[in-house]
């Protein structure tokens, strides 16, 4: 029995990883209604980042989220002005094309300087041992730093000038323009932020698993799980909704073969979008 | 008096409708100017070109002496001209006060938080909303979220407002107090630039009315004197001599 609770607790450590993820998606869809297919990559790009600077300077590796956190926003500003300004205002599939054609660009470049063979980030935090389980030290790190990048998020949405304005364009971007709110400087903030969240949850991801150049794309499919989950558009019901996918994932894990779990996963995908279209935290009115 | 905006001969095609065709006007500083025409008249596609929502075909706009020709709404806020929507857009997911926090935030002064929660506060004293400050704007009546769209575009510092049609749907008592409010406004030193239906409050508010037909201005005058010109009569009713018919008839 509390197997299955230690299993748990596990999962939904991870799983504050992957609502940190599913926010960045969560974010550009909410603020520009735009599917963001170079999720997976930027995912994948955080792991390499993570591994690149921790291989350079050996420090510990939640303290190198800070710098990799703004080469996302950096990234995140000139994948903007290369592939998302021109398509934001066409119909949906011109962004769904324009940022694919961007992931394959990524992962083409990736695969030629890191083929496509496992890598790791070789970094472990002191676990910790209740009666007969041991919390790997790594997971609880990666879940508190998840869940502190979360909060930081909010607080900048909710208690700034700018965090305002990207909430004013998300909810209404002909009302915030008239406002005075130029919309284009707030989609590209939007965006690179969005990308930064990616690139964070994949460092963070980095220091827990092995990881290839094409491991991004698990994640980007958990992300689209966790954020129909929450209702589009709701960063912080992201986060909530990837601990209860990681949550339902340690639940299931002792009892069934690991290979099992996407289809459980996309299952309820499936279901939530039939049974509740606007997410679990979206609202029945606009 | 000095002019504050002068529109010259601007237009506007939409394929083969021509919204708005060659018209030119100006408004004083300190002016309620009235617009009125029939439906479709082009009414708001020339708000539209004098706050920057459509580009021009032809013509220019000096607001304030500058060319504000081409430029974007958000851009034409911060040199002080703001506006409000017929149909309202609150932003839903924010509270009232939030609402109005934002419209000083990215106004003409680009107040800070701080400071743009103090114009707040009194911008929703101003219109009457302080006591629900802290409502979610969702949840407002249609007369409040009509006052929360002047209340926006006030916090902003605007030197003229326009205002589309904030009377519709309004009923007699809220529509002598938001009257009222237009008055404060222009009291306050803000020229004001209104589309109406509601004959009796456009008559009553505005200094001089302009008129819109088919996309052209036919009139530019006081009041009593638009009422007596033949070609407003005959836009609104039809005949061209409708006043002397129904003269006659009495």
């Amino acid at each position: 029995m509390s197997g299955i609770l230690a299993s748990m607790i596990d999962g939904l450590l991870i799983g504050s990883v992957y609502g940190l993820a599913a926010m960045g998606l969560s974010l550009i869809w909410g603020v520009m209604d735009v599917i963001n297919l170079t999720h997976g990559s930027m995912i994948a790009l955080g792991m390499f980042g993570m591994y690149l600077l921790f291989s350079a300077t050996a420090s510990n590796a939640y303290f190198l989220l800070a710098p990799l956190i703004v080469v996302g926003l950096v990234l995140g500003i000139i994948v903007y002005w290369l592939a998302v300004n021109w398509v934001v205002d066409r119909p949906i599939l011109m962004s769904l094309l324009s940022t694919f054609a961007v992931n394959m660009v990524v992962i083409g470049l990736g695969t030629a300087i890191w083929s496509t063979s496992p890598y790791n980030v070789n970094f472990s935090v002191p676990g910790i041992t209740v009666g007969e389980y041991t919390f790997t030290g790594n997971h609880i790190a990666a879940a508190s730093s998840a869940v502190v990048i979360a909060l930081l998020l909010e607080l900048f949405l909710r208690r700034t000038r700018a965090g305002k304005a990207i909430r004013a364009v998300a909810d209404n971007r002909a009302a915030a323009e008239l406002m005075g709110i130029s919309s284009t400087r707030v989609l590209m903030v939007a965006f690179a932020i969005g990308i930064a969240l990616a690139m964070a949850s994949g460092a963070l991801v980095s220091t827990l698993f092995p990881f290839t150049i094409l491991s991004g794309a698990g994640y980007q499919l958990k992300s689209f799980v966790v954020t129909v989950l929450a209702g589009l558009g709701k960063p912080f019901g992201a986060l909530i909704a990837g601990v209860l996918l990681g949550l339902l994932e340690g639940a299931v894990s002792p009892f069934i073969a690991v290979s099992w779990i996407p289809l459980i996963e996309f299952g309820l995908f499936v279901v939530v979008l039939i049974a509740f279209p606007r997410g679990i935290f979206g609202k029945a009115t606009a | 008096m000095t002019a504050l905006l002068e529109v010259q001969g601007v237009s506007k095609r939409f394929g083969g409708l021509q919204a708005v065709g060659d018209v030119s006007f100006t408004l004083q500083e300190g002016e309620i100017l009235g617009l009125i025409g029939p439906n479709g008249a082009g009414k708001t596609t020339l708000f539209n070109l004098v706050n920057g929502v459509y580009k021009t075909d032809t013509g220019s706009i000096i607001f304030s002496g500058k060319n504000i020709t081409g430029r974007s709404p958000d851009q034409v806020v911060h040199l002080g001209l703001a506006r409000t929507h017929q149909i309202v857009r609150p932003l839903n997911g924010m509270s009232v006060l939030e609402n109005v926090i934002v419209g000083a935030c990215y106004g003409r002064e680009y107040q800070s938080l701080r400071a743009a929660r103090a114009t707040a506060l009194e911008v929703l004293e101003q219109v009457g909303m302080a006591s629900r400050a802290n409502s979610p704007a969702h949840s407002l009546t249609l007369a409040f979220k009509k006052r929360l769209e002047v209340a926006r575009a006030l916090a902003a510092r605007p030197k003229l407002l326009l205002l589309d049609e904030v009377l519709a749907g309004l009923n007699p008592t809220e529509i002598a107090q938001m009257i009222d409010l237009i008055r404060k406004i222009r009291d306050s030193g803000v020229s004001v630039f209104m589309i109406e239906h509601v004959m009796q409050a456009i008559m009553n508010l505005s200094d001089r009315i302009l008129v819109l037909n088919l996309g052209h201005k036919i009139a530019e005058a006081p009041p009593a004197e638009v009422v007596k010109n033949p070609d407003v009569v005959e836009a609104y009713l039809g005949f061209p001599d409708i006043v002397d018919k129904l003269r006659g008839a009495s």
